[in-house]
């Protein structure tokens, strides 16, 4: 249980970043509209490997539904957040070659170079933001500006997501 | 049933997922008056192509039940249009306007029809037989023509039993039936060497008949109506001592997929055939004396 503590400390500070800070930072109009960026997926993203798929859409599934509750976001954040907790060891093997579901690598993804893990959670967050807007808007009439909040997000989730990766490097992973 | 737990078992977190994600979807569609437009929209056109899909499967494995349908249908019109001939040639003939009086409408057809479907048949021997569905318990007697609904010429009926009778086809060396050319009226006599099921050959059409390729070749026998195709000339020649044509025919109908025909009743094929043994009869007393 005692292991788990870090992982429920830091999932618990993203969730409140998340909240309290980046969506309520003021950036005006012109600029929040196309950028929009979430970080909790990391939660998601950083859980350990060796957990088993049913846990992790279970995790998923409580963290998503806590967004919606909170966010009033009525399903979108569980409808974005369950895929990606069910391809999350696909996506682990297609960014960084690595099986997650091997028992030697427990703590596979601290031990990752953070090049590899950035990568995956680049490819991982981008996935989220595009199933998120696209089930925002449900239309391609401006799919342009779609195509460029979907980019701007990430980069700017990515820019956000770098110093709790390093912590997580270092401090949880240790 | 163990292996129904155990396919569950192995994916049961798929299905975990596609509950939940179904449960949010849902959640999410009837949020708004927006979303409910735009996904149940996406939903009902996902539903529509499947369940058009489905339909599809399903029209096609009814197809068997109205093709016999349509083959009874057919049965019937030709029935109505034997009838309508009928009067007309009773028209023709002043007598119309005095049958109608006398209410001689139940008056008995020259020819019925009555539909069937092929049981057996083969198409790869020197004499092939097809095996049909109805016998004498439905009316068919021997001598019956065997035509297809769109009226293209198949055999006819050589023996009876009460619920099967088996036809005779063209595709037969010993079939024999007259015919004629659609647009000469010149007649001619129908046979088949055996060596191909999509052709027949016709032999003593007149000098003065003028075939030419692509002319279309009817029945002409009193076991069937005028207007039964037989096929069309492909290649036609002078017989040897040049004093007729024998031709080849593409057989109109597709022996290989015969299902539902017609067999046909001339009603007066009886007192034909009764006269034309009183003729031999006294032919053959002549030739006694």
């Amino acid at each position: 249980m005692y292991k788990y503590i870090p992982y429920i400390l830091l999932s618990m500070a993203l969730m409140l970043v998340q909240i309290f800070i980046i969506d309520n930072i003021d950036l005006g109009t012109s600029i929040s509209i196309w950028i929009r960026p979430m970080i909790f997926p990391l939660i998601v993203l950083l859980l350990p490997t060796q957990w088993s798929s049913i846990w992790v859409v279970l995790v998923s599934y409580c963290v998503a539904l806590l967004m919606d509750l909170l966010l009033g976001g009525a399903g979108l954040y569980v409808i974005t957040l369950l895929p990606i907790a069910l391809f999350r060891s696909t996506l682990i093997y297609f960014t960084t070659r690595r099986s997650a579901e091997s028992s030697e690598q427990s703590q596979l993804l601290s031990r990752m170079p953070l090049p590899q893990l950035m990568i995956y959670i680049a490819v991982s967050l981008l996935l989220y933001h595009a199933l998120f807007f696209i089930m925002e808007t449900l239309s391609t009439a401006n799919i342009m500006r779609l195509i460029a909040t979907i980019l701007l997000s990430t980069i700017c989730s990515l820019l956000i997501s770098w110093p709790v990766v390093r912590i997580f490097t270092t401090k949880v992973g240790a | 049933m163990h292996r129904l737990l155990e396919f569950i078992k192995r994916i049961y977190v798929v299905l975990l997922f596609l509950l939940l994600e179904g449960m949010a979807i849902w959640q999410y569609a009837t949020s708004t008056p927006y979303t409910e437009a735009k996904i149940l929209s996406r939903t009902t056109a996902v539903g529509g192509y499947f369940s058009k899909k489905i339909t599809n499967i399903n029209h096609f494995f009814s197809l068997s039940d109205e093709n016999e349908m349509l083959t009874h249908r057919v049965s019937e019109l030709e029935q109505t249009l034997e009838r309508e001939r009928e009067l007309l040639a009773d028209y023709a003939e002043e007598s119309w306007q005095r049958k109608m009086q006398d209410g001689e409408d139940s008056e008995e057809l020259h020819y019925l029809y009555y539909p069937a479907r092929v049981a057996s048949m083969t198409i790869s021997h020197m004499r092939n037989y097809i095996v049909l569905d109805k016998g004498e318990r439905d009316g068919i007697k021997k001598n019956m023509g065997v035509i297809t609904p769109d009226k293209y010429l198949v055999g006819y009926i050589i023996h009876c039993s009460e619920r099967y009778s088996v036809a005779m086809p063209v595709l037969n060396t010993e079939f024999t039936m007259g015919g004629c050319l659609s647009m000469t009226n010149y007649t001619c006599s129908l046979r088949w060497s055996g060596d191909s099921p999509y052709h027949v050959d016709i032999i003593d059409v007149s000098t003065y008949a003028q075939p030419e390729v692509g002319m279309a070749v009817e029945v002409w026998s009193e076991r069937l109506p005028k207007g039964v195709i037989v096929g069309h000339i492909e290649s036609f020649e002078h017989n040897a001592a040049k004093t007729a044509y024998s031709a080849r025919l593409k057989l109109a109908v597709e022996m290989s997929a015969l299902d539902n025909v017609l067999i046909v009743e001339n009603t007066h094929y009886g007192e034909i055939e009764k006269l034309m043994d009183n003729i031999e009869n006294q032919t053959s007393q002549t030739t006694k004396n």
